[in-house]
């Protein structure tokens, strides 16, 4: 049996870490997804920026498909 | 295909002397906002811009802002009488400041940057608090998303006391 907590969790309910501080809460009442910014805090700083590397390739991918999906591809 | 990585890496390689600022330099402390471009801080000197130059002469370097998009031509000319250079290259675009607006020019963004560790060596990155006073400066949407996510890692970096230099 899933308790309700969890249930909400599983729902997308954020739960505040136990050392959030007003900018943390702050940042989250402003809509931030403060998970992204855990997930990417156990990151190494240059792993950070290959992800903004592989990121960007996926942006650029979804372009050119687009292009070709709309026929405006060159 | 875009490397903004590869762009960091060929700057330290020339010895361009520089500071990391700007969204990757958001990236690099951890903003989620992804980022389609590197921005630095430069001194315009002739020796230090022809060292830019020569980092991307195989890039294909160009004026993105000019008309027709003018390949990067340094002349002794053009070396005195430029303040900023944005470029696009094969490698990605890299916009390159003589000053920063909210910090300074190079001297002052170079007091407010660290020394910071990267795979193939030491760049010098504007610290978190700078960066924060320049992307206020700037004011744009996603400049005040950007400040309140670095407000918030700022935070809790301090609160965990891990690996973190602001």
């Amino acid at each position: 049996m899933i308790d309700e907590a969890t249930l909400a969790q599983m729902n997308g309910e954020y739960v505040m870490p136990p050392d959030a501080g007003p900018a943390w809460r702050e940042a989250f009442a402003r809509g931030i997804d403060m998970s992204l910014i855990e997930e990417n805090l156990k990151r190494s700083p240059w792993e950070r920026l290959l992800a903004n590397d592989s990121a960007l390739a996926l942006i650029r991918a979804m372009g050119e498909a687009k292009a070709v999906f709309d026929g405006t591809a060159h | 295909m875009e490397q903004l990585t590869e762009i960091l890496r060929r700057l330290h390689d020339a010895k361009v002397e520089f500071s990391l600022i700007g969204g990757f330099a958001s990236r690099h402390y951890g903003v989620t906002l992804v980022t389609e471009d590197v921005d630095i801080c430069t001194r315009f000197t002739p020796e230090n811009l022809r060292r830019i130059e020569t980092a991307f002469k195989d890039f294909h370097p160009r004026h993105r802002l000019t008309t027709n998009k003018l390949p990067l031509e340094l002349t002794d000319e053009l070396c005195q009488r430029l303040k900023s250079m944005y470029l696009t290259t094969d490698l990605g675009i890299l916009d390159c400041l003589g000053e920063v607006a909210g910090v300074g020019n190079i001297d002052a963004v170079l007091r407010q940057s660290n020394l910071r560790d990267f795979p193939f060596g030491q760049c010098y990155v504007l610290k978190i608090d700078a960066l924060m006073q320049a992307k206020q400066a700037v004011g744009r949407p996603h400049d005040l998303i950007t400040i309140a996510q670095l407000k918030a890692i700022k935070e809790k970096m301090n609160n965990r006391e891990l690996y973190f230099n602001p």
